[in-house]
């Protein structure tokens, strides 16, 4: 089967994306940029677009003039469309519409009394897989495109490999355990409600078995994975996979609009996403709607999935068990081989990220979410280009206006930590730092004051370049998987989550997201 | 979109099989990781 297609398309989508990089390179669209407010986003619209751009360019020429012949060069070139359209869409919601929609969210504020693009969390994220369920539903995803769609997938894969740089192992040795107790009560919860369902109604073991797997681990892949232990037909795959994408999708909107309601934290809304909801796509989904603007939800939420992952095979094993004993003269299952044979592998990949970050290659060890702490001289006081030592010490006019309002702080450990301040210039330890945050945070200190410590405060703390690039990295992956998950979820697949099975998952579903919700408002606090 | 429109991979991934997806996932992750190690 030969699947390159001679279409102008990929040619065409790469000539503009490089237009496009050409204008913002040039200074011609400066007016737009100014009025979306993107200006932190030019240089990514350049590299981005002459890099997608050029590649379409080649590969579209290619495909219009050469002569393609079955095998690999043909297979994975031609991949190369549905990538660019992907992206194309991608560019047009992130860099056009989630910004337009913020501005119209604004200026409709006052008509309405609420900000509907906040409240209805109509980012990026959100808008990039509703173009993808409207190309796919309304228009079709062109037929040259459709190959290219099925790397959406690889791009999530790669997105969660990737978020593991961003995690040290003192961060996850104190969310773990939360993690871990959270996850084990849910996951084996759930996977224990749908096969005592299952059976009050009925359903065929090998039907309720993958649906167990689905509800209560992470989705789809468990699905798959628990597929041949329960010798599960392909419709009832099938109708899994639509319960688990059709409920993870209803997850997705309204897990963020509750969070929000409720004014849960970034930790809180991690750690009930990562365990509420059925998909590790959806998941990603709500925590970049909860939070467009960062990634600290996204962490949290991922290293409750990434738990959930690792239950994977105790579900597994669970399941053969039960299906064994319920299914008399089921056919033997080396359960052994099945985990060795459908363990998600890119699960190894984020473990050796994070492996790779907690021994500080790409920010010092101890940091946090890519932020660390360092008050020594070579930060303190750089030398720039001319020679000239910058200092970020606090100037003679700081200590004095400090100094001026010390008197209104009374709490002793706030005392101490000022005065280590007005003694040494600047902050001696994140201890410090931390409780005179909580001074700025009462409001003790008149606004002058309060902005210099705030200066202090900033001139101690640091992001890694480094992790700020994978961030960057690890927001397209995702952006460009969930436009493309977005273009693969037809009517079609949604129908198929009809009947029973639907009426069992949504049910342990709502239990799995009251419930955690439940747990997560009185177990998790911001601080931990 | 119906898989026998592929006569490779699946309906949801270009790759053969979920493992080889995962390694190919892998592998461009650790060269990312790599150039972002080398040149930020």
């Amino acid at each position: 089967m030969v699947y390159s297609q001679k279409t102008p398309w990929t040619l065409i989508m790469g000539l503009i994306m490089v237009a496009y990089a050409y204008a913002v390179q040039s200074g011609a669209m400066a007016a737009v940029i100014k009025y979306l407010g993107t200006d932190r986003h030019a240089g990514e619209m350049q590299i981005l677009g002459y890099a997608f751009g050029g590649i379409a360019i080649a590969v579209g020429l290619w495909q219009l003039f050469a002569k393609s012949a079955e095998g690999h060069i043909d297979y994975y070139l031609s991949a190369v469309g549905g990538v660019t359209f992907i992206m194309l869409v991608a560019f047009i919601v992130k860099w056009g519409l989630d910004p337009q929609m913020a501005q119209w969210g604004k200026a409709a504020q006052s008509a309405l009394g609420f900000n509907f693009a906040t409240v209805m969390n109509l980012n990026y994220v959100v808008m990039g897989i509703i173009a993808g369920i409207v190309i796919v539903n309304l228009f079709k995803v062109p037929a040259w495109a459709e190959h290219g769609v099925r790397l959406s997938r690889l791009g999530l894969k790669t997105g969660v490999i990737l978020l593991g740089t961003l995690y040290s192992l003192a961060e996850l040795a104190q969310l773990g355990k939360l993690s871990v107790v959270l996850i084990g009560i849910f996951v084996l919860g759930s996977v224990g409600v749908v096969l005592w369902f299952g059976a009050r109604r009925s359903l065929p073991n090998s039907m309720t078995g993958v649906l167990a797997a689905g509800v209560g681990v992470c989705g789809v892949s468990a699905a798959v994975a628990a597929a041949p232990v329960v010798q599960a037909k392909s419709t009832e795959i099938a109708y899994t996979i639509g319960t688990i994408l059709m409920f993870g999708v209803i997850c997705m909107f309204l897990f963020p609009i509750v969070g929000k309601g409720l004014g849960m934290g970034y930790i809180q809304f991690g750690a009930w996403a990562g365990t509420g909801i059925l998909n590790s796509a959806q998941v990603a989904g709500a925590a970049l709607a909860f939070q467009p603007n960062g990634i600290e939800t996204l962490k949290v939420a991922e290293i409750f999935n990434i738990t959930r992952v690792l239950f994977l095979p105790i579900i597994v094993l669970w399941l053969a068990l039960w299906y064994v004993k319920r299914e008399v003269g089921a056919q033997k299952i080396d359960i052994g081989q099945v985990i060795f044979s459908k363990f998600p592998v890119f699960v190894l990949g984020f473990i050796l990220m994070f492996a790779l970050s907690s021994t500080g290659i790409f920010a010092p060890a101890r940091h946090y979410q890519g932020a660390y702490f360092d008050n020594s001289d070579k930060i303190m006081l750089k030398t720039d280009k001319d020679g000239k030592v910058q200092s970020r010490l606090l100037a003679d006019k700081d200590l004095e206006a400090l100094k001026a309002e010390a008197g209104k702080i009374t709490r002793e450990d706030q005392k101490a930590a000022l005065a280590r301040l007005l003694e040494n210039k600047k902050l001696m330890s994140i201890d410090d730092d931390d409780t005179l945050r909580g001074v700025v945070n009462a409001k003790i200190l008149s606004k002058a004051g309060n902005d210099v410590l705030t200066k202090a405060h900033r001139a101690v703390r640091h992001t890694a370049p480094k992790i700020a690039m994978f961030r960057d990295l690890i927001a397209w992956f995702f952006t460009f998987g969930l436009v493309g998950l977005g273009m693969q979820i037809t009517m079609a697949s949604i129908k198929q989550a009809g009947g029973q099975p639907l009426v069992i998952g949504s049910i342990v579903g709502v239990i799995k997201a009251v419930g955690s919700l439940i747990v997560v408002l009185l177990m998790v606090s911001e601080s931990i | 979109m119906a898989e026998d429109k592929f006569d490779r991979g699946t309906a949801l991934t270009i790759f053969g099989t979920d493992r080889h997806e995962d390694f190919v996932a892998l592998s461009l992750s650790i060269i990312i990781a790599l150039l972002v190690y080398l040149f930020v």
